[in-house]
């Protein structure tokens, strides 16, 4: 599309297309037979539950096989509430999304612990709990369920009719999909998807993975619920088998197919899979047959579902364009904080800090001391230690013996988000960029500062939300500029060259103007000229204020670099001094070389460490 | 007394169904990565085969057993082609994939043999053994004795044939098995048609204790997988371990808590992972939070 | 591009305000109403039932009897002159299915509905079949089914109160058993037994030797069944379905329990005597309004129409089913094609002498309140005396 066709058809393009999506929602009822209305009464409950999955499944990357019955919670707790304790219908919802949002904490209590598969079976093992409750209580309306749900009144609408319950359903998703576009958009959501694409990364960059995951099932409560007094509201009986392990699989179905990683995708699945489904309820046995089939292929040929595809076609029709080139560093303005900083004060001191893995020593009793502003090399052959060093210092490791401190204070025991809080940062040896988040993104999840409490925010002044958004927008196109990365701000890392990746895992590590920068071989795989600008921006960092510890195996850009080296060998700090000095060390030369050798050849990557099992958060 | 031993008898029982059942997850987790959610469809896949040759063709039930696992392990060599790309996927995308495949098995059994069902006789008629007062009913021990059998057979098949070797070396690293010229496409193949000659084994011989029909997998599936989750998943030892656990876990909260049981079982479940998180037997590679 | 949601939002939430004014008169969906009842072409009944799915054996048995009985009054020439046109439709035993399915009634026309066999489907479609009303004829035996007070909603069959003071009656009165032990499952079907036999043995004056309560998704038995064994009863009431009572009675021969099992229909039927095996039923009393195909002359004509058309025997529910279609065509016929009310007064008002007994209905829409205790022998339903 030529963008300087039309501006302002640009400009209004997407209002435009919302104005016409609202006209013709508001319109379809009078297009509709009664059935159909009432299936895509249907239909907009299970839109809004797959939301909630999108964003527990989706978004933050956590296996949830309890959604349907985080809705079964929302739809009991109204129809108990309503029948048996005579709440008005209004008070009854309220009270059931509350409790929707509470169970949807305690299932996601596990995946504090757990991961991946084991969470799915635990999860899905909560929701057969839950349907053994409701069959057995008799609270619950035991096997029979509860029927006698009154209609919701609302200001003498008739929301028993059809027609009228789907603009209110449709008012509620209106709602319901802009708030977790909302969510998605801005920056608890981003920390979500960091967290779903590396953890690890997120973790270290200050992203408190505990309180994400329990706010994302928080959320996928909170939807299951207002889905499930949608529901009560509308069938006004609820039993055991509507909140089954075969709806579940629909479910997640709807997700997948729909895409999960796109609210829109789940959105647009869950509608066209409730539709079809219903339309189908004639030829059961083959509709389900080729469900199947369409889920199967699904899953093999188009992993980011429905909402993937025009993502996975657009590079297929459109001509490949001229890729932008990295732009040049613009150095940081050297501050006065920085000059007093330079004092050569400590920040970082190990005393004999020993790391042992079952059998395996990897650190033996490492002692260090770095003053602030200084950018110290550590260096030594593969397999040293060097990146368990770095491990235990931003707290990924803790270590089985000896003490950390840094800016004077212990941080022996602190998460890496603590450390990260306290003004460190890293980057890794082998790259650990947020696959589906861009660049700018990537920049922003650094800038982000704020810690959990912040997020009420989103409950109760979204426009506080928005405009700190819009601040930090500003804050990471100033960053883009200044690393050179404003060409690249939307596209995703991993689809562009190494070196440019290497670059923005170093912008998104000092976005957050950390104290402390370790870098992991930031030379690793880059090219003589970019080495050189390396060296330029590190020197500028320090400049800036940051002081910087770099494991690195190219021996001249530690030369030049680095004012002091620390060589470990076998997990042990066998020199330390002046580079030049390292150098010439006879216990260096045998270390790397075994006996007699000349100083150099040490190029390549470490393979060796990086073998050893990854570390935890 | 007796109800405590009887309960220790049937929930060992149910344990050595599992064990066969969470055998086939391990081995194809740990030797080609996939969590395959459809094993319990190829389960019931099984134990119609093993029916269809009983009831109506009339021939001895361990002709049939054997027939069902070697026909349900050839299907089990085109399943594979078709979840092959899912392999070391990404978690969701297994899930739903198999998901469905399992969903197409079932209409597919549902369109060959009928939704109704078929129900087996047993296949011995002996009177049940009494042990201190609880009994032990013959099949029972026929059932316990094939999975240990069939656990043992598959440990020394990993760790003292070639083949075996190989597939464990597949697993451990998949690059490098390739490097030293294993192939690994046809080493994947083999363990997904021996996983699905478990999943037949178990399926017929829970055939005459339980009841065939197209919807047979959904339970018997989710606890054998919660078994091989328990016991550590991808461990051939922690599978039976983890089965009896299970089995045991589920028939005293049948005792004491009646039609509560499965309440009580999925939260004690969920409350012994996150205790221990990598199971019985489990390595320690799972990706802590 | 940045879109900026909440700009979007207001402006598409300001449209829906404007049109809902300009709009504001009149609504949709009041245009297309349904059109109950035309006069010409074919009579549109539906049969809503589980097709697929565990509770497919029950559907199909359903469809089947009132097939059955549609074939034989279309070869009849119908009635007025008009055929009859049987719509099966899938519910897949879920509730949000079944109210699906109801609104396509609604909006398509049927004039009447047979079915479903699981009472809480059933309980789910009753707001909106009432609304329609559409008279629907359901083979659930849930008592809750006649407390609602929707004139639309009859029973094919009498309601487990029957079923389980018969049951009661048989075994305190004629056997007199008083050491009577229960197992159940906690579904809506076991449920409903366990409440409605314990209400008799209490009203009797008896207590259970011991009162044991299963899952719907268990298959082993061993501790509630050793606990029965312990009590040392007469006679063991069972109250689950087909297949979980037939895995019930087997573990239980295997642990060594010799005494009687007796329950409602399910344990008459096929499946639970293969699950359990033909040794181990026999002697298992039934409670069942229809026993075997045999009783009288009119069971033995339709059993032989049935296996006519679908090369098997004919059993409970099919006969069900079938005596509920033919009242629904009797009701059809003596009111001249009525709908809607007029046809549910013309089905209460219909005596209709069939497979089942002779139908009565009451205000709740219950047509029979007897059944007949059988035994199993050999493999079949005998009656007793």
């Amino acid at each position: 599309m030529n963008p300087t066709l039309n501006p302002l058809l640009r400009r209004y393009r997407a209002p435009a297309g919302y104005l016409l999506l609202a006209v013709l929602a508001y319109l379809l009822p009078y297009q509709l037979g009664s059935y159909d209305m009432h299936v895509l009464d249907t239909a907009f409950v299970f839109g809004i539950l797959a939301i909630g999955l999108g964003i527990v499944m989706g978004i933050a990357g956590q296996i949830n096989l309890a959604q349907i019955t985080l809705m079964g919670v929302g739809a009991y707790t109204t129809a108990v509430l309503t029948t048996q304790e005579n709440y008005g219908f209004w008070v009854a919802a309220i009270l059931a999304v509350l409790a929707s949002g509470l169970v949807g904490l305690i299932i996601g209590v596990p995946a504090l612990r757990v991961q991946s598969h084991y969470l799915g079976i635990v999860t899905l093992g909560l929701s057969l709990a839950f349907t053994d409750w409701v069959t057995t209580s008799t609270l619950a309306g035991s096997g029979s369920g509860i029927s006698g749900i009154p209609v919701p009144p609302l200001g003498g609408i008739d929301l028993s009719d059809d027609y009228l319950y789907y603009y209110l359903e449709l008012v509620v998703f209106v709602l319901s999909l802009a708030f977790g576009l909302f969510v998605v958009r801005t920056r608890l959501g981003r920390r979500m998807r960091a967290m779903r694409d590396d953890p690890l990364a997120a973790g270290s960059g200050g992203a408190r993975i505990p309180v994400l995951r329990m706010t994302a099932f928080l959320l996928a409560g909170l939807y299951g619920g207002v889905a499930g007094v949608l529901y009560a509201g509308l069938i006004r009986f609820v039993a055991p088998e509507t909140f089954s392990t075969a709806d579940m699989f629909l479910l997640l179905a709807m997700v997948v197919i729909g895409g999960r990683q796109s609210l829109w995708g789940c959105v647009i699945g869950a509608l066209a899979l409730s539709v079809v489904q219903d339309e189908l309820t004639d030829l059961s046995t083959y509709a389900q047959l080729g469900y199947g089939i369409v889920v199967v292929i699904t899953a093999v040929v188009a992993p980011t579902g429905l909402a993937g595809l025009p993502g996975r076609i657009r590079p297929l029709i459109r001509r490949q364009r001229e890729q932008p080139a990295l732009a040049p560093f613009q150095p940081y303005p050297a501050t006065a904080a920085a000059r007093e900083t330079a004092t050569g004060r400590e920040l970082l001191r190990l005393d004999a800090v020993t790391m042992r893995f079952k059998g395996l020593t990897a650190l033996r009793e490492v002692s260090l001391s770095v003053g602030a502003g200084e950018i110290r090399g550590i260096v030594g052959p593969n397999g040293s230690g060097k990146t368990t060093l770095f491990n235990v210092i931003s707290g990924l490791y803790q270590a089985s013996q000896g003490t950390v401190s840094f800016a004077d204070r212990h941080v022996h025991n602190l998460r890496p988000y603590r450390l990260s809080d306290l003004g460190l940062s890293r980057t890794f040896q082998n790259l650990r960029l947020f696959r589906e988040l861009t660049v700018r993104e990537h920049v922003m999840v650094g800038l982000d500062r704020t810690r959990p409490g912040w997020a009420w925010r989103y409950a109760i002044w979204p426009v506080g939300v928005w405009r700190a958004e819009r601040r930090l927008g500003a804050q990471a196109d100033e960053l883009l500029d200044r690393y050179g990365l404003a060409g690249f701000a939307k596209a995703t890392p991993y689809a562009l060259p190494y070196g440019i990746q290497r670059r923005v895992e170093l912008a998104r590590a000092m976005a957050g103007e950390p104290r402390l920068l370790l870098l992991d071989e930031p030379a690793a795989g880059l090219n003589a000229t970019e080495k050189a600008q390396l060296v330029e921006i590190v020197r500028s960092i320090r400049d800036h204020g940051t002081t910087v510890i770099i494991i690195e195996h190219d021996m001249g850009l530690v030369m030049s670099l680095c004012g002091k080296v620390t060589v470990l060998a076998a997990g042990q700090v066998i020199a330390e001094g002046a580079p030049a000095d390292v150098a010439a060390n006879p216990s260096v030369i045998e270390a790397y070389l075994g006996r007699a050798a000349a100083p150099r050849q040490t190029d390549a990557a470490e393979p060796a460490p990086s073998k050893t099992k990854e570390p935890t958060v | 007394m007796q109800v405590f031993l009887q309960t220790i008898v049937g929930g060992l029982n149910l344990g050595a169904v599992y064990a066969l059942v969470a055998l086939g997850f391990a081995l194809v987790y740990r030797t080609m990565g996939l969590v395959n959610f459809a094993h319990a469809d190829v389960l019931m896949i099984g134990a119609y085969i093993a029916a269809t040759f009983t009831v109506s063709q009339h021939l001895p039930f361990a002709v049939a057993v054997l027939a069902s696992i070697v026909i349900t392990g050839v299907i089990g060599l085109f399943i594979e082609r078709f979840l092959r790309p899912l392999e070391g996927r990404d978690f969701d995308l297994m899930l739903i994939g198999t998901i469905g495949f399992g969903i197409v098995l079932e209409s597919v059994a549902t369109l060959i043999w009928g939704a109704t069902g078929e129900a087996v006789p047993s296949p011995v008629q002996t009177r049940p053994l009494v042990v201190f007062g609880a009994s032990v009913p013959t099949y029972d021990l026929v059932v316990m004795g094939v999975a240990v059998v069939a656990m043992l057979a598959l440990s020394l098949f990993l760790e003292r044939t070639r083949r075996g070797v190989a597939m464990q070396a597949v697993a451990m690293d998949y690059d490098a098995a390739k490097a030293v010229g294993i192939n690994v496409g046809r080493s994947n193949a083999i363990a997904f048609a021996i996983g699905a000659g478990l999943a037949a084994l178990a399926g017929a011989l829970v055939g005459p204790e339980l009841y065939v029909s197209p919807t047979m997998g959904g339970s018997i599936g989710i606890d054998g997988f919660a078994a091989a989750i328990l016991g550590g998943f991808g461990s051939i030892p922690g599978a039976v371990v983890g089965a009896l656990a299970v089995g045991l876990l589920n028939s005293f909260s049948a005792d004491y808590f009646q039609g509560y049981a499965d309440l009580a079982t999925f939260v004690l479940f969920a409350v012994i992972v996150m205790i221990k998180p990598t199971g019985l037997f489990g390595e320690k590679t799972v990706l802590r939070a | 591009m940045i879109v900026r949601p909440a700009r979007c939002i207001a402006l598409a939430g300001s449209a829906v305000l404007v049109l809902g004014v300009l709009a504001g008169c009149s609504k949709p969906g009041s245009s297309n109403t349904a059109s109950t009842g035309s006069s010409t072409g074919p009579i549109k009944i539906a049969v809503v039932d589980a097709q697929s799915g565990q509770d497919s054996s029950l559907g199909q048995w359903e469809y089947d009897g009132a097939k059955l009985a549609v074939s034989q009054w279309n070869a009849k020439g119908g009635i007025d002159g008009r055929q009859i046109q049987l719509t099966v439709f899938d519910d897949k035993a879920d509730p949000t299915t079944g109210t699906d399915i109801a609104s396509k009634l609604a909006s398509e026309g049927f004039v009447a509905m047979i079915g479903t066999a699981e009472s809480g489907v059933t309980a789910a479609m009753e707001p909106t079949l009432e609304a329609a009303k559409i008279p629907n004829i359901t083979s659930g035996q849930s008592p809750a089914l006649t407390k609602s007070g929707d004139p639309y909603v009859f029973l094919n069959g009498p309601t487990s109160v029957t079923y389980d003071s018969t049951l009661a009656a048989y075994l305190t009165g004629t056997l007199h058993d008083t050491k009577i032990a229960m197992i159940t499952n906690n579904g809506a079907y076991g449920a409903g037994e366990q409440s409605s036999f314990l209400a008799q043995l209490t009203a009797d004056g008896l207590k259970p030797t011991s009162n044991q309560v299963v899952t719907t998704t268990q298959t082993d038995f061993s501790s509630a069944l050793t606990a029965i064994k312990q009590s040392n009863p007469q006679v063991v009431f069972i109250g689950s379905e087909e297949v979980e009572a037939g895995l019930i009675v087997k573990q239980a021969r295997s642990l060594g329990i010799t005494v009687p099992f007796a329950g409602g229909a399910p344990q008459g039927t096929p499946v639970f005597i293969d699950t359990a095996g033909t040794a181990n039923v026999e002697g298992t009393i039934v409670s069942s309004p229809y026993l075997s195909n045999d009783t009288s002359a009119a069971s033995k004509a339709f059993a032989a129409a049935y296996q006519g058309a679908y090369g098997s025997a004919a059993e409970l529910h099919g006969a069900k089913a079938y005596d509920g279609t033919e009242i629904l065509l009797t009701a059809l016929k003596t009111s001249g094609l009525a709908t809607g009310l007029k046809l549910a007064d013309a089905i209460r008002a219909t005596q209709y002498d069939g497979l089942l007994g002779d139908f009565r209905y009451d205000k709740t829409g219950v047509g029979i309140f007897k059944t007949s205790i059988g035994i199993v022998k050999n493999g079949s339903l005998v009656a007793v005396g």
